[in-house]
């Protein structure tokens, strides 16, 4: 917008509000001030907001300085006590020496300080500061007070900023909405300006419509209001799935490394969970070196937390391999007893070293707060994790499909013997896949750490979450993995406004119950004799 | 190539027309058509992977074919059986590699596959009758393993447990056996006393024997089939077949 | 033809369990009640009612044994039978306590009272009769094993597969119990017992009664399993847990003897739990816990997987363990124990306590016999 243009609406504002009611501004402005005087709570309210309809230049000095018992008044006169200990005149607002005489603090009950809010809503509407015009035009809009309609629109037609015409002009209609003796062509004007808004509070303001108001009004009404419920449910919609495809990347990261050592391996490890759990427990133990050693590397936490997670959990997956499950080959069902028996120990172990309580861990800067996107509110941590759910996903599709372990482990997993006769050795794979999906489950704590409980259970609130997702995406199939976590992270979350969170669970349980009965290998099983045998 | 003559369907025990199955893409069998006549003995050949043990599979319901016809006497649709129904009906079949139930007696694993209702309350109630006794008897007699009876069948030597299967099969007393490899691991001297036992057997049973043994198979010297890559190549007596050139070219590679 | 289904190929070993449960129900509920406190060989009432608890463990250990022993199936959600039956029975109780509760309603449970409900749900209808009650406590866990296997056998779902989604089916019965709105008294469960068939449950007497009752239950669960095991659908079932594949190709139709030893198994299982609830005083959503399943499986693995006796005797000692653990100052480390206890006992003692002495008394007696290859278990 050109500068000339600026000016000539500054000047048509200055005319408008000066040239012909100047007078009547002065004399209400001056009534305001005998209101003032007359030691009256309804009197002091009312020059409030007469005060304020006046326009006069030093209402905001005045109606600040009534809220903080500052301002004087008597004999006729008022003044006002500076915050730092000066005194001037209010009708002037030029300083005085000293405190004038024969006057004390104007009063202040409820009904005056209910009278004060309006009047700083509405006199923020013409702060220099745009973006304190919005949130004063918010304010007014909730309060739909229509005492300050004619500052709102002496606003508007002064307002050059879009945002704050568009935050006045909604606030206008909110109190048009409610205002019955306003001209009806106007009132449907608000209700479409309202609709335009769309939000939750612009359906709110919609049903404050009184009861008495014209049919077509009604209809009009009627019509926004259904609009934006379409259109919100739609948001909502878009909501519960972006929390969908965030417990989904949580299930993905749980499982994926139990789709490696159930998938590729065969081995029902119900020590996963505690692998998860030592990842989350060494992001704690990182972070506390970094605030005692290092606090300005903080933000870096995480990074210094995730290869040593990654360590940390591969390595105790190393040595439960190498020590228990290397004895049970070929013995599923065992495995799973002794891997249990390794889930009660770490967890004890873990319970013994940090305490049976929560530990905190904190969430660097760039993790912390919520930014909104059209109608979603989305989290930075939710969305780094999923970011980071898919990075690891793809890590280990790269490390399966292209590297010369990831051959070996197949190799391995195909045919065994085979595999050892063209000299692989199988042991050492054996162990460097369990490391492998330790490691993955490590570094799954460390997201974990991020937004639930640290304590010694962590991992047995997702074991049986993470088998699910393995079982029904299919064994073997890192695809199947990906694929099964988030059906099932998104079919929770919009079961959950339904069915509530708990029956959601439940039913997403007899679900894959019933979905095992239909193809026992899941989604994406492997077919023909080799799987039989 | 093999079309079954017209009213081979209701004088046959069993017979397959036009069977196909896939695996991933890879068609195991394809159109394979065979036809076993009541009281018959057949010998199937085939190099690896010519789909015998699919074959197999497919009679027995482990298998479900994608296409085609399994009829077993004549009006009886084996596609829509499953193992257990298709076992009550009558085919008994033995694997390759000798699956006997390790933990029980070599006796309990002739009692568990004697002819008899296969319900749950019967089974619960079994009482082994006098004439079962003596049935089971004789069959530990015909297997030779009346004297190690009370042993766990895990401790049976390779041999034996082929026996203990063949026993097992006899036991069922089916219409139809299938007997995949009977000699497979075995001494010339025990195979040479299988082919006895199963030429025994096929007086009064129709045989489907699986083997890769010619000299076994010259044994029987019953009419052969053979297989290569899901479908007959050739059937016939076992010299005739041996001459045909393609069955030459398949079984050396040529 | 009951009696020889029962007792016919009755062995030594379970003629001495036979006769030491006999012996323990007679003379602990004797002991409790005719020998004065003061004397070595009174049994307290406390003690009584703890050991009541472990046999009650021990015929769950028992129901367990039955499917995963000798069937193969290791069921991961033994624990929701238990508890199912354990409900039903604190469901009859709830009911006998009548007006005496806190709320004072006759007919509406406190917890309900407390949740404005105004009228009985309708499954709680008819757990004021005892016998309606204990048909419940066999139809309910029989029920869902059924239901359950019927789906999960009839589509050869096995081993590690079954496993989980057993444990899935107790995961998803905690969930619902722990709701308010099932009408099962939520996270508190059921509890404040006063009254069992006219008796009062904290009476000494009927605590006696109740022992003695579990000691017939347990022997009578042992005779039954005993007789399913050694009839020859018991041979059957080990022929499916040993080589499924090969048992339907001899016609059996594998899904439903799998269904029978299962529902049976439930039954038993809901029986214990029925039992354990009065003379523990509380049933709440806590025992469907998964991890509560996976510990009565290492009860049957220490004792010794497909003896039943090895089952019973595995629940009683590694509980009896538990209970000296824990109540010491070693009992922060109770944890340490039992993981180390799955650990050894799956690693060194895959025979358990029983079937490991039994292979040193065999090797003695005749170390000819023995088979000269080791057959491993299928899984």
């Amino acid at each position: 917008m050109s500068l000339a243009i600026r000016l000539i609406r500054m000047l048509a504002v200055i005319v408008a509000l000066l040239a012909a009611p100047a007078v009547a501004f002065a004399q209400t402005a001056e009534e305001a001030f005998a209101r003032f005087n007359a030691d009256s709570f309804s009197d002091t309210a009312r020059a409030v907001d007469i005060l304020v309809q006046s326009a006069h230049p030093n209402a905001g000095v005045i109606i600040e300085a009534l809220a903080d018992g500052r301002l004087l008044a008597g004999g006729g006169a008022v003044g006002a006590k500076t915050k730092d200990g000066g005194f001037l005149d209010a009708r002037t607002g030029q300083a005085l020496s000293a405190e004038p005489g024969g006057v004390s603090a104007v009063r202040l009950n409820n009904n005056v300080r209910r009278a004060i809010q309006a009047a700083l809503g509405s006199l923020g509407l013409i702060n220099p500061d745009p973006a304190k015009r919005v949130a004063a035009a918010e304010a007014v809009f909730r309060a739909r007070d229509v005492s300050a309609l004619p500052v709102l629109e002496a606003a508007i037609a002064n307002e050059s900023n879009d945002r704050a015409r568009r935050a006045l002009r909604e606030a206008q209609a909110a109190i048009l909405i409610v205002k019955t003796d306003a001209p009806p062509f106007d009132r449907i004007a608000a209700v479409d300006v309202l609709r335009e808004r769309g939000d939750q509070d612009a359906l709110a303001t919609l049903r404050a419509l009184p009861g008495d108001a014209s049919p077509a009004l009604k209809e009009v009404q009627a019509r926004a209001i259904s609009e934006i419920e379409g259109k919100l449910a739609l948001w909502q919609a878009g909501q519960n799935l972006w929390y969908g495809l965030s417990l989904g990347s949580v299930l993905l990261l749980a499982a994926i490394g139990l789709a490696i050592t159930f998938g590729v391996m065969g081995v029902i490890n119900m020590a996963h969970g505690e692998m998860v759990m030592l990842g989350a427990y060494t992001t704690f133990v990182v972070q506390e070196l970094i605030r005692t050693n290092a606090p300005y590397l903080f933000d870096w936490s995480l990074a210094f937390a995730l290869p040593a997670a990654f360590i940390v959990a591969g390595a105790v997956g190393i040595a439960i391999e190498r020590g228990v499950i290397r004895f049970l080959y070929g013995r599923p069902l065992e495995t799973l007893l002794a891997t249990w028996g390794i889930s009660l120990i770490l967890q004890q172990a873990v319970r013994t070293a940090f305490g049976p309580t929560n530990r905190e861990v904190g969430a660097p800067s760039f993790m912390s707060g919520a930014f909104e996107l059209g109608g979603l509110a989305i989290t930075w941590n939710r969305l780094w994790i999923i970011v980071f759910a898919a990075l690891v996903f793809v890590a280990l599709l790269a490390i399966l499909k292209l590297t010369p372990m990831g051959l070996q482990m197949r190799a391995v997993t195909q045919n065994r013997r085979m595999a050892a006769a063209m000299g692989i050795r199988t042991g050492r794979i054996d162990a460097l896949t369990f490391g492998l999906g330790s490691g993955v489950a490590g570094l799954a704590g460390v997201a974990l750490s991020q937004i639930d409980n640290v304590s010694p259970n962590l991992g047995q609130s997702y074991i049986i979450d993470s088998f699910m997702v393995v079982v029904f995406g299919g064994v073997g199939n890192l695809w199947g993995t990906l694929i099964s976590a988030m059906t099932l992270g998104v079919a929770n979350k919009l079961l959950e406004p339904y069915a509530g969170a708990v029956l959601g669970k439940i039913a997403l349980l007899v679900f894959i119950i019933l979905f095992i009965q239909k193809r026992p290998r899941g989604l994406f099983a492997l077919k023909g004799r080799a799987v039989e045998a | 190539m093999n079309a079954p003559v017209p009213g081979a369907l209701t004088s046959s025990l069993l017979y397959l027309d036009g069977v196909s199955v896939s695996f991933d893409g890879f068609k195991a069998i394809r159109g394979l058509s065979l036809t076993i006549a009541p009281g018959e003995m057949r010998a199937i050949i085939g190099p690896n992977g010519a789909g015998k043990t699919t074959m197999m599979d497919i009679i027995t319901g482990k298998t479900r074919p994608d296409e085609g016809t399994v009829m077993f006497g004549g009006s009886v649709d084996l596609t829509r059986l499953d193992e257990a129904a298709i076992a009550n009906l009558g085919i008994g079949r033995k694997f390759q590699k000798p699956t006997v139930f390790d933990f029980h007696t070599i006796e309990d694993n002739i009692l568990l596959a004697l002819k008899s209702q296969r319900t749950v309350l019967k089974t619960l109630f079994w009482q082994t009758a006098s004439a079962q006794q003596k049935r089971i008897d004789d069959i530990l007699g015909i297997v030779k393993l009346a004297d190690k009876r009370e042993r766990l069948a895990g401790s049976l030597s390779h041999g034996q447990k082929q026996w203990l299967e063949i026993g097992m099969l006899l036991a069922q007393d089916p219409k139809l056996l299938l007997v995949d490899e009977p000699a497979a691991g075995m001494t010339d001297g025990e195979t040479a006393q299988t082919a006895v036992l199963l030429k025994e057997i096929a007086r009064d049973h129709s045989v489907i024997v699986v083997e890769h043994d010619m000299g076994f198979i010259r044994e029987l010297g019953v009419k052969v089939t053979v297989l290569h890559e899901g479908s007959v190549l050739a059937e016939g007596p076992l010299d005739q077949v041996s001459a045909n050139e393609r069955v030459v070219e398949v079984y050396l590679g040529r | 033809m009951i009696s020889r289904f029962l007792l016919s190929n009755m062995d030594r070993r379970g003629y001495v369990f036979l006769a030491l449960v006999a012996a323990i129900g007679l003379l602990v509920p004797l002991a409790n009640l005719l020998v004065p406190a003061g004397s070595p060989f009174h049994v307290s009432t406390a003690t009584m009612s703890l050991w009541g608890k472990y046999l009650c463990y021990a015929l769950l250990a028992l129901s367990l044994d039955l499917v995963w022993g000798y069937c193969g199936i290791l069921s991961l959600g033994h624990g929701a039978f238990f508890a199912l039956g354990g409900y039903a029975m604190g469901m009859y109780l709830m009911r006998q306590i009548g007006s005496r509760g806190v709320y004072g309603n006759p007919v509406l449970p406190d917890f309900m009272v407390f949740l404005n409900w105004q009228e009985l749900p309708w499954y709680w209808w008819g757990f004021s009769s005892f016998p309606f009650a204990m048909l419940m406590v066999l139809a309910v866990p029989g029920l869902l094993a059924f239901v359950f296997g019927w789906f999960a056998f009839r589509s050869r779902v096995t081993g590690v597969y079954l496993s989980i989604i057993t444990q899935a089916l107790t995961y998803a019965l905690l969930l619902a119990f722990f709701r308010n709105d099932m009408g099962f008294g939520g996270n508190n469960g059921l509890t404040d017992f006063k009254d069992i068939l006219g008796f009062s449950v904290q009476a000494q007497t009927t605590r006696a009664a109740l022992f003695a009752m579990t000691c017939v239950m347990l022997a009578s669960g042992f005779l039954i399993a005993r007789g399913i095991v050694s009839s020859k659908l018991g041979k059957v079932v080990i022929a499916i847990r040993d080589a499924e594949s090969r048992t339907r190709f001899l016609g059996y139709r594998v899904d439903r003897f799998k269904l029978f030893v299962f529902t049976v198994s439930a039954c038993m299982a809901g029986v214990a739990g029925a039992l354990y609830v009065p003379q523990v005083g509380i049933i709440n959503p806590g025992e469907f816990a998964p991890a509560n399943s996976i510990e009565t499986v290492i009860w049957v693995a220490v004792g010794g997987r497909g003896t039943l006796v090895g089952a019973a005797l595995g629940a009683v000692v590694v509980n009896w363990a538990k209970t000296m653990f824990t109540s010491g100052f070693m009992a922060p480390y109770w944890l340490f124990a039992l993981g180390v206890l799955f650990v050894f006992v799956t690693l060194f003692m895959p025979k358990g306590i029983l079937g490991t002495a039994q292979g040193w008394w065999e090797k003695r007696r005749k170390p000819a016999a023995l088979p000269a290859a080791e057959p491993a278990p299928a899984e």
